[in-house]
């Protein structure tokens, strides 16, 4: 890969290995590389130990959205959805275990997938993007099972409530709606943009981030990141960052979270944001915590830039791998 | 009383028994007794010692007992017993002596051996005296180093095979290794005197010959003049019938006094130009005497120069200290001489253009150094921004990747710069030339440098290296000539199109071209936008840097673009930023960076027909359209406020996608809408 290439990659999505000793990252050319954290944290780390240990390319489109299961990667690419076994791609070999694509009315441009989760009650697998539809495929047969329609405009981001049996989704045309795994049916509907407290008409109505805590959902994108308290369908608190927000995550009493702005925001529930750190790409589309592994607990973070800074201390960044 | 007594005397008997080894030592000896003591037998003297000592013992008991019983003084049975006992010690004593006597004998016996062993030692001693002596005469004889060793002989079976049988007496010299030796030496000798003989005879033939050779000479010399008049006059025929064969061999004839470099050079590209190049040129020009005189003596010039340098030295520094310094300008112009000849090498394009180059040898640094001028064979308006393209001093650059012609590639130079304080031959470029590598490599001058390859030199390096390098500086001039051309145009805000690209482009594009002006390097640094190129190491000084600004309506897009020497073969690299609703950048505006990567990285569409001479105007008028997609698809469809200062026209399937909201980009051609990478 060229120079220029690497001054204009991307990366959008993350996802940590099971044993959590590696992460898995893909980038705008379809690419997903393989980065060995315990090699990079290791105290005999050096330049080359930040290089990915595989990079191969998976799709032809951008690698928008990564999600690991017990012994697979899965990957989303132009309108397809490929799983890759983690054991054969630490041992590099790459080569796909299935590729599945959801039922698309045929159209003229292949839409992308933008977000993917798991459903673990009942082994399925959440897919929204172009179509403006959720697809939920049943990881047990790869068979698409159910179709959720309502927005009218594509799918940024999914959230599974397990407890509760529901599916998030937030879409382009500013609404989130919560679904009925059981029924396939929407059971709710809340339009953030109508909301005074977090509407930003300069930036627009899209939902771009969207996650789930029990009965709390932080929601923001171009309105104002803001966490709703579920059971009231209403904002609790408004975040008062400027960038639109990509990414954010709960983590221990504070919220995560990360978009346009060279930083990772650190937050708490009551509205105050407590620290910004700053990172390498100018603005940032992923960020993941690695849970798999105690030794290995780091925050990673990617964006507009073909470097993925890695917390090992949440307050500064320690290093960055490179593509 | 007398009981007491007695065993006094008893104890005196005892004392005297243990005693008599003194007694007997006293006595003499006689015959008789040494007579009886051979008969007589030790171990039976001892066993009569031991009976006669248990009856004495027995007796004085029993002597004892009687008294103890009261027998009386003189009675019968004390007396006899008395008696007995007398006689036994009478017999002691005679026992005594005997051994005394033996051990006297025993003595004397030792002495005598002893007195025979030690004549024998000295014996002994003496003859290993001798023997050592002896040992040591062989060692020195066999160390002895004999003259015939030093001589270089004839291995054993070649002497066999070669020399007579009355020399190698086969006979003889197989046996005794000493007899072939001499042989061998003989032999030697032999060989030696034929050898002498032989070449007294060569010499005089020799001198047979050179005398030959004498009235040869003569007789061709007495031929130059006839020659002469012949070729004087050949001379209008020649030129009637236009065979250059005068003119060449002329060119020939110069060519022995140009130095190896330039030698090498000269005849590669003679032989390239014949055999694959009919428009490549070759000439010399300079002073053909001065380069005569300079390669009659070199030797003997270059010492005396030196010589007078330092007597120069010496008398100067005596008389004017503060003109050293104008005696160091003074032996840097020495270091930096030029040859007096220099070669000049014409390479004519197809529209006519010439590229001349002019190679110089520097005579004291032994490297060639290239000057260039680009004469165009139509004739180019002037264009402000594309002054720099034909410039002579950059036009060369980087013509393979980093050879940037500042530095001498002879790492030998830097050492005579410290001499004569030379900082960089980057100093001197302007007024000698450029030291460019691919220069020494087609005078086949190689030079080691960092990077270990397959070694040649000479002509079969320059002969590797002239094709590819033709082509380059042919590539190169054209590449120039074309952006030259297109500069032109872009000054008068038109962005070029050929028929070839058109497809490439919608018809209707609205954004336009406002200025396209050169910038400096250190311009190009300072722009905000532009850090991340810089900071890849991707905006090199070697590089040539323009600002092109593109308008539509109010907006405002600023591209800066780094230009290649190498260009087309390295795409130039755009980095944009837009002044529209506020300050955007590539690194603040996702949007504005994938229009960076959609003319960077996705340039081969853009390339046209080879070899991509319309690259840079493709890539620009791409960011006409990509500005175009960009305000037209801005802001929500619903969130409208008055009319649309830009109204879509361009057809999109979507106006955004992806987690990061991009815009469509990529224009479809036949069916012409926008869609997304």
């Amino acid at each position: 890969m060229g120079l220029i290439e690497l001054l204009h990659m991307s990366v959008f999505s993350q996802s940590f290995s099971p044993c959590g000793k590696f992460l898995a990252a893909g980038n705008n050319y379809g690419e997903i590389a393989l980065f060995s954290l315990s090699a990079a944290l290791g105290p005999d780390a050096n330049e080359l130990s930040q290089k990915p240990i595989l990079a191969f390319a998976a799709h032809d489109g951008p690698v928008f959205s990564l999600l690991s299961t017990d012994a697979h990667l899965l990957s989303a690419g132009n309108g397809e959805i490929s799983a890759w076994s983690w054991a054969e791609l630490i041992k590099k070999n790459v080569k796909a275990a299935w590729t599945r694509r959801p039922n698309y009315k045929s159209s003229l441009e292949i839409p992308e997938i933008n977000a993917m989760a798991i459903n673990p009650a009942d082994n399925s697998l959440a897919v929204g993007g172009g179509d403006n539809n959720v697809h939920i495929m049943d990881l047990e047969n790869g068979v698409f099972k159910s179709v959720l329609q309502g927005h009218t405009d594509y799918i940024h981001c999914l959230s599974v409530r397990e407890r509760a049996a529901e599916v998030l989704s937030g879409g382009e045309d500013g609404a989130v709606r919560i679904w009925d795994t059981r029924t396939s049916q929407c059971v709710h509907c809340v339009e953030v943009y109508k909301y005074e407290t977090c509407a930003r008409p300069q930036h627009g109505r899209w939902i771009s981030c969207l996650t789930t805590d029990s009965d709390w959902m932080l929601c923001g994108g171009g309105p104002s990141l803001s966490l709703w308290h579920l059971r009231s369908m209403s904002p609790t608190s408004v975040f008062p960052l400027s960038g639109c927000q990509r990414q954010a995550t709960f983590y221990q009493d504070m919220i995560l979270t990360v978009g346009e702005g060279q930083c990772v925001s650190h937050c708490q529930m009551g509205g105050e944001v407590k620290a910004q750190i700053p990172c390498t790409p100018h603005s940032i589309n992923t960020l993941a915590i690695n849970t798999n592994s105690t030794e290995h607990r780091v925050l990673t973070v990617g964006g507009s830039s073909d470097h993925i800074d890695v917390f090992t201390n949440l307050s500064y960044r320690a290093f960055s791998l490179r593509f | 009383m007398s009981s007491e007594a007695l065993k006094k005397r008893k104890g005196k008997v005892i004392r005297t028994e243990g005693g008599t080894p003194e007694v007997k030592r006293g006595r003499g000896e006689g015959d008789p007794q040494e007579l009886e003591l051979e008969r007589r037998d030790p171990e039976q003297d001892y066993q009569q010692y031991k009976q006669t000592c248990e009856s004495l013992t027995t007796l004085m008991g029993e002597i004892q007992e009687l008294k103890a019983g009261g027998a009386k003084e003189g009675s019968t049975d004390l007396e006899k017993r008395r008696l007995q006992s007398c006689i036994h010690i009478m017999n002691l004593k005679k026992l005594n002596r005997l051994a005394h006597i033996r051990l006297k004998k025993g003595r004397d016996q030792t002495h005598d051996a002893k007195q025979k062993v030690d004549v024998l030692h000295l014996q002994l001693q003496n003859l290993l005296y001798e023997v050592m002596h002896l040992q040591k005469e062989i060692s020195k004889c066999l160390e002895f180093k004999s003259k015939h060793e030093e001589i270089d002989l004839v291995s054993e079976a070649e002497f066999y095979k070669e020399a007579p049988e009355e020399i190698s007496r086969p006979l003889l010299t197989k046996e005794g290794p000493h007899q072939l030796t001499l042989a061998r030496l003989d032999w030697e000798l032999e060989q030696r005197k034929r050898l002498a003989e032989k070449y007294r005879e060569s010499q005089t033939m020799k001198e047979k010959i050179q005398k030959s050779i004498e009235v040869k000479k003569e007789h061709l010399s007495s031929l130059q003049p006839g020659l002469n008049a012949i070729m004087q006059a050949s001379l209008p025929v020649q030129q009637y019938l236009s065979m250059p064969f005068e003119q060449t061999q002329k060119q020939t004839e110069v060519a022995r006094h140009l130095p190896p470099a330039l030698y090498v050079l000269f005849v590669q590209a003679k032989a390239y130009g014949h055999a694959c190049d009919k428009s490549l040129s070759v000439s010399i020009s300079g002073d053909v005497d001065e380069a005569k005189a300079l390669s009659k003596p070199p030797e003997d010039s270059q010492d005396d120069e030196s010589d007078s340098d330092a007597e120069e030295e010496q008398e100067k520094t005596k008389r004017r200290r503060p003109t050293t310094g104008c005696q160091l300008d003074d032996k840097r112009r020495e270091m930096l001489k030029r040859h007096p000849l220099s070669l000049c090498l014409d390479l004519k394009c197809k529209d006519g253009s010439v590229l001349h180059l002019y190679f110089y040898h520097l005579i004291n640094l032994n490297i060639l150094t290239v000057k260039t001028k680009v004469s165009p064979g139509t004739d180019l308006s002037t264009a402000v921004s594309a002054g720099e393209l034909l410039n002579s001093e950059t036009l060369l650059n980087c013509l393979y990747s980093n050879d940037q012609g500042q530095e001498t590639p002879n790492p030998a130079n830097r050492y005579q710069f410290d001499k004569v304080g030379i900082v960089t031959f980057a100093d001197y470029v302007k007024e000698l030339g450029h030291p460019y590598v691919w220069v020494q490599d087609l005078g086949g001058l190689h030079f080691p440098g960092e990077a270990p390859q397959g070694v040649r030199v000479g002509s079969a390096l320059s002969a590797s290296h002239m094709e590819a390098t033709m082509k380059l500086l042919r590539g190169r001039v054209q590449s120039r000539l074309a952006l030259h051309k297109q500069f032109t145009s872009l000054e008068h805000s038109i962005v070029p199109i050929s028929s070839e690209s058109q497809h490439l482009f919608p018809a209707k594009v609205i954004s336009r071209l406002a200025r396209w002006t050169t910038i400096a390097h250190q311009d190009y640094m300072d722009l905000a936008f532009t850090r991340h190129v810089s900071s890849a190491g991707l905006a090199k000084e070697t590089d040539l840097f323009f600002m092109a600004v593109v308008e539509r309506g109010t907006a405002r897009l600023q591209a800066a673009v780094v230009l290649n020497p190498r260009y087309p073969e390295v795409s130039p690299l755009f980095s944009l930023s837009l002044s529209w609703k506020g300050e955007h950048s590539g690194s603040t505006d996702d949007n504005l960076r994938a229009m960076e990567s959609e003319v960077n990285v996705f340039k081969s569409e853009l390339q046209g027909p080879r070899p991509g001479h319309q690259l840079l105007t493709n890539q620009l008028a791409r960011l006409c359209v990509c500005l175009d997609v960009y305000l037209e698809t801005d802001g929500d469809d619903n969130s409208v406020e008055g009319p649309r200062e830009f109204p879509r026209e361009k057809m999109c399937l979507r106006t955004v996608r992806g987690p990061n909201r991009l815009k469509p980009f990529k224009y479809n051609h036949p069916q012409g809408f926008f869609s997304h990478r």
